[in-house]
């Protein structure tokens, strides 16, 4: 349980720290199994809401003030992420998951109106201007694809009047995570990306992550006394890998290694000059910051005051007796927490600072804390026609129980058929359902939104499934790429109980699903108006003629001759008249 | 409408009934016409990518120097699983693909098919791609025995080695899973079905792993032992389960990759040396349509087709100089290009004919051979609709000709019109448009549902019996039809009519079964339409009704009714296919066996097309035939 | 009683199938109701079900996309035991459903009215089958099958029209409005059988007695007591679900397409391609079409209306928006009432055989297009097209051999020779 003590003490002074000083950063890197390295970036700025109400912004960006003030919200969560947490191998997620989102954008804000209708046209002029703020399509979040949460997201700052506040949330699992996002999101940084520890985000790295997500939090925290303070909070945190990562930028490909610098295993029978079975490397490999992130740490951002433990900005978090360099001109500080599996260093100003760590061969390694619950969701089924979608989450704990609220967000044109859903836990026969929300779609005006409230036994599996339809799309509807198929949002899960020690909460996501549709021709246009229109005028033709004429005996026509070949032929192009004849009168 | 009206008022030409088997013969001469002339080159296309984003062999491939120490060393780890039993070997597999920290997962299967059982166990790795969101996957297979039985020693090795080399790319934005099969048909069909949830869980395990929707499978077959051996071309294996094909520009892209970029030759449809002369093309067609008309698994992707994720197997040919790490790097670029692509296959053909790894027909240019073969029948069909509404209203038809004298002058062609006249008398028109239609579609009906019989047995048999059930299907089926038609004498003497509406109405059924076969299977429904073609010129032979000079056929009838019944006996299905394996020298047994397996495992339906369309419209046929010597 | 031991034989063969199909395939049910071909956004059953969950859990089913039924089948199979555990109670009922429409099909066949109305008499009337061959005919068709077995609610509309049919024909007035009113109700089209069935009442019962009643008070009657009846249940409907927001998401859906779902009719595809600009345009002229037979056919016909109303059928299985085979089962077995116009009819062979092919083809192309992946919407679009073709045939040629009987009796010295439409 080392490093989860230490994760605890971290989280917990920051906390405490935060309210405290006006600007605070912080990055905490941990070697994670196979060669993976966590780093999480956080920083964190105050501002007396008094002064935000007068837009005097100190250390708050003013271009997000002002959009939180014309769109008169009060709170605010942004998320970009990219990628996987491998829960399996890397354990509990940072920031118990309160600080990720599901793979693309993700964004939910506590909007204060009167109603209804007029918090969502506040929440279209926030995304609107978020999306030009962070160069992101958050403004084609619209009525589709917004939900208004029941159970899923408490508040999570202290709000004075709860009644006046609607919460709404968005997804746009599809959209791509890139540099055009890091840049604003830098820029809205006291020190941007200049110096402290944000001058190592650097694009390049960053998106080349196993797994990366950035957010943006903006909560207002009160005192006892009734004074509040406005807290934004911007996070990043990134798994790298760390051989990936080492690769110089002008030489990125992995061509493969000349034989000598591979260690083959020689106590194969077969081991030769030619053959070689490559030994498994069990030693942490060595990194270093200005390495894996292919630019030096330049220094403290001098905004951070130096007086508190709050300036010890650098932790690491490896066994004791991992060898660590420290590589800096300037003057630094270290402090290590007790157990000393935490090592936290105070930069030094105006000085590059670099942490060095030799390859080096470990007894004891990190104990990663075991996440609560694994969560994974499929789809079942081929065709595009209807299949099912299938959620397994697991709960590790041989101990406790666990309580949690799944929240699914689909899009209209996937049509979930509720009284197919069934939830099965293989230890006990009873239903884990505990409560359901459900909003069923209404074609082109809004998404399912589905939440239910399950608890888990100790040491099982739950299974949730559910059958859904796929609806065929007018052929304006689908996107150019329509033989992609479209995405359906990551399901969100918040866990109840055990509850987090913050305000925060405990989550975790699932990733997105591939919804293939069926697909019209898209050439056809004028050919399937032509074909139907001829079709019916065949029909309506045909019946009418009979309807408005009356018979007569063939012999009594003149004109029609004595028949036989000719009288035939002539009759034909008689009847080919008279039906184009009808033709133009039906069409 | 109008048009048809004056068309059909000449239905009743005596002369329009001589017309149909003529026109039947044409359609059959044209439709094998048709074939033979898709080689040539003003028929046939040369291939070409349409998909732009897989830009075939763009890339620079590094698949090379040390890579090919390790992929040796793997192939003798390889070399010394073969004894173990497959739990063993694959925990070894999986301990060397999760040294590479990709996630493994292993699958039991257990299948009963004709009395065997087959049960093995496919072991599988996930590499999640570091810039993919777990929405796509891509898979690579290794079937751990190959389609001959061989193992698979280079080909899993090389599976092994990619998923190392693989693992350190940061550019797949698909998923990629690595699967090692435990054998090349049943495993694949196995892992398929649970990734896809549609499997039947007493039989088959579910997948502990899974990932986004497949996009593409490609499977490496090279059996060559823990010494290597050099190949000379690669053989490309497309065929799915019940002829489905894959998208085309997977295919061209493989082509394109391995000759193009590669410098490795090509060859499909097991044609060794194939000099692009007419004949090879026309031989490589003809096999392509056989192997697509029999719709079994030809390898470890054809089970993935079904699943509308294209496949192809890259088979190892011959003796050359091209070795495994040639292959390794024509897998990489395939890869890298499945890696471009943004939509799933969708471009290109999916219904084609080749006739060498760069030309091939499209369906639009084949596909009218096997309709107008399939039309035959339902020209017959109506032929005979209208000879049966004609037949019993001849005599009055007779009459009303040399009667009153005004219409002495008329000219001949007034005889369609006034037989029109004539025919809507209503006592007259009762008679004529009355068809009796109870014991024809009765007895078409229970001739089709018969043929579940045989399907059950064949699909049910235990292997040792099987050579003894389908020597008394031989024979029973010879006979039945003789003692139907004495049955049918017995019981009820059909009528002329009648017997002309059975034969009427199993044709126009066999027409539509092919014309719906040829949309989905297109060379088995033009095959069966070949082998059933003699069918639409068997008639029920009867004597001339009174008054009229009895002709040869009329005469001799019996003689006639015979001899057709011998030949028509040739043609039975049960026999066909005995004559097929005595051709190709296989036993007939293996293919039961296989079509058991395939109906158990894979959903094939190849069987129930020969005992539900082909083997009925051949009974009916041979029972109207024979029911000629009764008369 | 001859007649009646044939009846029961064929209802107990008849129901002995279904159930033998609802048992020996338990998967059988759910697998046809999801087949295009056979349920529709408007009839699928699995649409009711949830339906059904969202009722009886208090949520308004028509506050979403899924389910756009008549509100009153919803307290109707709300007292049937859940049918995903115990379908047995639901499969009887869809049995029975089809048994008495089978009957009230055979009340038509035994009326006469087919052949022999009150303004006309064909002069093949002696050519007809007997009621139990044309029952037969019905509950045998493999398209009624089909629809039983996958218990798409189309079978009640479908028994709602037949009973309206027979109690017109039997000039039972109050049954036959009430029966037409359920039908309307439940899937508006069948309004437009109004007329036609009301000359039909209105001959039944002039025929039954001595003086035929004032046609105009009869006519206004009887509008009222449909407007009263349709009213009342509309207003039934709106209590149960508390709000009339369900008049939008059923006769709302079944009037502007939003569910584009292929079925076997020709609506889907042509508004899945239409140019938004024009959407609104061309449902409004499609609706006029579908309803600019009624009249025009009501006008020419006035003679036989129980003929008319056949052919409404028809035009319905062909030109409404969600048109499933339920409705060409149903217009398929009325047209046998028509025994004595067979001989008359030119394209039977061709209209059989077309539709036996698109029956075959559709399956096969949709396979194709949703499964496969092989082929594209066009395969199947292409299929309808065939279908809708061959149902038309049938339509038309069946009119013009009703005309052609028409007059025969008129013209007697025209009977048999070659005619020309002028």
């Amino acid at each position: 349980m080392l490093s989860f003590l230490a994760l605890l003490l971290f989280n917990a002074f920051i906390a405490s720290a935060s309210a405290s000083s006006d600007y605070s950063e912080h990055l905490l890197l941990r070697p994670l199994p196979q060669k993976a390295l966590l780093a999480s970036f956080n920083f964190r700025s105050n501002e007396s809401s008094t002064a935000f109400e007068q837009q005097n912004f100190r250390y708050f960006p003013r271009s997000l003030g002002q959009i939180l003030q014309h769109a008169g919200t009060k709170e605010l969560h942004l998320r970009f992420s990219l990628g996987r947490w491998d829960a399996e191998n890397w354990g509990q997620r940072p920031w118990n998951g309160a600080r990720e989102g599901g793979t693309g954008v993700e964004l939910w804000a506590w909007v204060e109106a009167q109603n209804e209708e007029e918090a969502f046209a506040r929440w279209l002029t926030l995304t609107n201007a978020l999306s030009g703020l962070f160069c992101a399509s958050l403004n084609f979040i619209d009525a589709t694809k917004t939900i208004r949460p029941v159970m899923s997201f408490p508040p999570e700052g202290d709000h004075q009047n709860p009644s006046q506040l609607h919460l709404l949330h968005g997804t746009l699992p599809h959209e791509v995570v890139c540099t055009e996002n890091l840049t604003p999101f830098l820029k809205l940084l006291p020190c941007k990306g200049k110096a402290g520890i944000s001058s190592l985000l650097d694009g390049h790295k960053l998106f080349d992550a196993s797994w990366q997500t950035m957010a943006v939090d903006v909560r207002p925290v009160c005192e006892e006394d009734g004074e509040c303070t406005l807290e934004t909070e911007q996070t990043v945190d990134m798994v790298l890998d760390i051989d990936r990562s080492k690769r110089p930028r002008d030489n990125p490909i992995p061509r493969p290694l000349p034989i000598e610098e591979i260690e083959c295993d020689t106590s194969k029978g077969y081991s030769a000059q030619d053959t070689c079975y490559p030994i498994h490397k069990t030693s942490e490999p060595a990194f270093s910051l200005s390495g894996i992130y292919g630019r030096s740490l330049k220094g403290a951002c001098p905004l951070t005051d130096e007086s508190s433990e709050n300036s010890y900005t650098v932790c690491i978090n490896t066994p004791p007796e991992r060898i660590i360099h420290v590589n800096t001109t300037g003057q630094y500080a270290e402090s290590t927490s007790e157990n000393h599996a935490m090592r936290c260093y105070k930069l030094p100003v105006g000085a590059d600072f670099d942490l060095v760590l030799p390859e080096q061969q470990m007894t004891t390694r990190l104990v990663l804390a075991q996440p609560p619950l694994y969560a994974a969701r499929h789809i079942n089924g081929h065709g595009q026609e209807h299949g099912s979608v299938q959620a397994v989450i697991t709960n590790p704990s041989s101990t406790d129980a666990v309580e949690f609220v799944y929240l699914e967000s689909l899009p209209w044109f996937m049509k979930p058929y509720i009284h197919t859903l069934q939830a099965r836990v293989n230890s006990s026969p009873e239903n884990p359902i505990r409560e359901t929300y459900y909003r069923p779609a209404v074609d082109r005006q809004r998404g399912t939104h589905l939440e239910l409230r399950m608890v888990i036994p100790a040491a099982s599996t739950l299974t949730l499934t559910y059958d859904f339809e796929k609806a065929i799309l007018r052929y304006t509807e689908y996107p150019p790429d329509a033989n992609r198929g479209f995405d359906a949002a990551p399901a969100i899960i918040r866990l109840i109980s055990p509850e987090s020690l913050d305000k925060k909460g405990i989550y975790l996501r699932t990733t997105s699903l591939l919804l293939p549709l069926p697909t019209p021709d898209f050439s056809m246009p004028y050919n399937v108006i032509i074909l139907t229109s001829t079709v019916i005028a065949l029909g309506f033709g045909n019946i009418f003629n009979l309807l408005v004429r009356r018979f007569v005996g063939a012999d009594e026509v003149q004109g029609m001759g004595p028949g036989g070949l000719k009288g035939i032929i002539r009759g034909k192009v008689e009847r080919l008249k008279a039906r184009f004849l009808t033709k133009k009168k039906t069409a | 409408m109008a048009l048809l009206s004056t068309v059909l008022a000449l239905r009743r030409d005596p002369r329009i009934l001589k017309v149909p088997p003529y026109l039947s013969l044409l359609c059959i001469l044209g439709g094998i016409a048709w074939l033979l002339v898709l080689p040539l080159n003003e028929y046939s296309r040369s291939t070409y990518v349409s998909e732009n984003a897989l830009l075939p062999g763009q890339v620079h491939t590094y698949f090379t120097g040390s890579e090919h120490n390790i992929f040796r060393a793997y192939r003798h780890e390889v070399a010394s699983q073969v004894e173990k039993s497959p739990q063993e070997r694959n925990n070894h597999l999986g301990d060397i693909l999760r040294s590479n920290n990709l996630r493994v997962a292993t699958q039991n299967y257990e299948y009963h098919a004709s009395g065997r059982n087959i049960s093995n166990q496919n072991v599988y790795a996930v590499l999640q791609g570091p810039r993919a969101d777990a929405t796509e996957a891509i898979v690579l297979i290794a079937a751990w025995n190959n389609m001959a039985g061989e193992i698979n020693h280079s080909g899993v090795a090389l599976v092994l080695t990619l998923a190392r080399y693989f693992k350190r790319w940061s550019l797949w934005s698909k998923d990629i899973i690595f699967l090692i099969s435990g054998d090349s048909t049943s495993g694949p069909q196995a892992w398929v079905d649970a990734y896809h949830d549609s499997h039947s869980p007493d039989n088959v395990e579910s997948l502990s792993i899974k990932s986004g929707a497949l996009q593409g499978a490609v499977a490496v077959d090279y059996p060559a032992g823990p010494w290597g051996h050099r190949y000379d071309k690669l053989h490309i294996v497309y065929d799915g389960v019940n002829g489905q094909l894959p998208n085309l520009d997977l295919f061209n892209t493989a082509v394109n990759i391995a000759s193009g970029q590669m410098g490795i030759g090509c060859t499909l449809q097991r044609m060794w040396k194939h000099d692009d002369k007419y004949q090879d093309r026309l031989t490589t067609m003809l096999r392509g349509m056989i192997s697509q008309g029999l719709g079994h698994a030809s390898g470890p992707h054809s089970s993935f087709i079904p699943y509308h994720v294209d496949a192809i197997t890259l088979q190892t040919v011959g003796d050359g100089w091209h070795d495994e790490m040639s292959l390794g790097r024509t897998v990489e670029s395939l890869f890298r290009s499945l890696n471009n692509l943004l939509e799933h296959f969708h471009q290109s053909f999916f219904f084609y004919l080749l006739m060498q790894a760069n030309r091939f027909v499209s369906i639009g240019t084949y596909l009218p051979s096997a309709m107008v073969i399939a039309v035959n029948f339902s020209i017959t069909s109506i032929a005979l609709w209208v000879a049966s509404g004609r037949s019993t209203s001849m005599p009055k038809l007779a009459s009303p000709s040399k009667s009153p004298k005004d219409k002495k002058e008329n000219p001949p062609t007034t005889v369609v019109r006034r037989n029109g006249d004539i025919s809507i008398v209503p006592t007259a028109a009762i008679e004529i448009t009355e068809r009796p239609l109870f014991l024809p579609l009765a007895f078409v009906l229970s001739t089709h549902f018969l043929g579940l019989l045989p399907l059950y047995i064949f699909n049910n048999t235990p292997k040792p019996s099987l050579f003894l059930a389908y020597s008394l299907a031989m024979s029973m089926t010879s006979v039945l039809p003789f003692l139907t038609a004495a049955l049918l004498h017995i019981l009820r003497g059909p009528t002329e009519q009648e017997t002309t509406l059975i034969q009427c109405f199993s044709l126009l059924f066999l027409g539509m079964f092919l014309a719906a076969l040829a949309t989905l299977n297109f060379s088995l429904s033009f095959l069966v339409g070949i082998a059933a073609s003699p069918l639409s010129f068997v008639r029920g032979l009867y004597p001339a009704p009174k008054g009229e000079v009895e002709g040869f056929a009329t005469r001799n009838r019996g003689a006639i009714s015979v001899v057709g019944s011998l030949l028509l006996a040739a043609l039975n299905p049960v026999i066909v296919i005995k004559v097929a394996t005595l051709y190709w020298g296989i036993d007939v047994v293996d293919i039961l066996v296989k079509a058991a397996e395939g109906w158990h495992v894979w959903g094939l339906w190849t069987q129930v097309v020969v005992w539900l369309a082909w083997w009925p419209a051949w009974f009916a046929g041979s029972v109207v035939m024979w029911s000629g010597l009764f008369t | 009683m001859l007649i009646d031991r044939q009846k029961a034989l064929l209802f107990a063969a008849a129901a002995a199938v279904r159930l033998l199909l609802f048992t020996a395939f338990p998967s059988l049910p759910s697998l046809l109701a999801g087949r295009v071909e056979v349920s529709t956004p408007v009839t699928s059953f699995k649409r009711l079900q949830e339906g059904l969950f969202l009722y009886t859990h208090d949520v308004s089913p028509y506050d979403g996309g899924v389910y756009h039924q008549a509100p009153l089948l919803l307290p109707l199979f709300s007292l049937l035991p859940n049918t995903s555990y115990y379908p047995f109670a639901t499969n009887l009922v869809y049995i029975a459903v089809d048994l008495l429409g089978a009957n009230a099909l055979m009340q038509i066949a035994e009326s006469g009215q087919s052949a022999t109305t009150r303004l006309f008499k064909s002069s093949r009337n002696d050519l007809r089958w007997s009621s139990v061959a044309i029952g037969a005919g019905f509950l045998f068709n493999p398209f009624t099958v089909a629809t039983c077995i996958a218990r798409s609610t189309s079978a009640l509309a479908n028994l709602f029209i037949l009973m309206a049919m027979a109690k017109a024909s039997q000039g039972a007035s109050i049954t036959f409005v009430f029966a037409l009113s359920i039908a309307a109700y439940l899937s508006m089209h069948p309004l437009l059988l109004f007329p036609p069935l009301l000359i039909l009442c209105y001959d039944a019962r002039a025929t039954r007695s001595r003086q035929a009643p004032n046609a105009f008070t009869f006519t206004a009657i009887y509008a009222l007591g449909l407007v009263v009846s349709l009213g009342s249940l509309l207003y039934i409907s709106s209590v149960l679900t508390s709000s009339w927001e369900f008049l939008a998401s059923t006769y709302g859906v079944r009037l502007l397409l939003p569910d584009l779902t292929p079925n076997v009719g020709l609506w889907w595809y042509f508004f899945t391609e239409m140019f938004d600009s024009f959407r609104e345009f061309f449902l409004g002229v499609f609706w006029v079409h579908v309803a600019s037979y009624m009249p025009g056919l009501t006008i020419r016909l006035r003679k036989q209306p129980l003929f008319v109303a056949t052919t409404l059928t028809g035009i319905f299985a062909i030109f409404t928006p969600y048109p499933s085979i339920a409705d060409a089962a149903l217009y398929l077995s009325l047209v046998p009432l028509f025994r004595h116009l067979f001989p008359l009819m030119r394209y039977t062979f061709l209209a059989s055989s077309t539709i036996l092919y698109a029956s075959f083809l559709g399956p096969a192309f949709y396979y194709l297009w949703i499964y496969a992946g092989s082929g594209n919407a066009n395969f199947f679009y292409a299929i309808t097209l065939v279908w809708s073709l061959g149902l038309s045939v049938v339509v038309g040629d069946s009119l013009y051999a009703a005309l052609r009987d028409e007059l025969d009796v008129e013209r007697p010295e025209l009977r048999g020779k070659e005619v020309k439409r002028i």
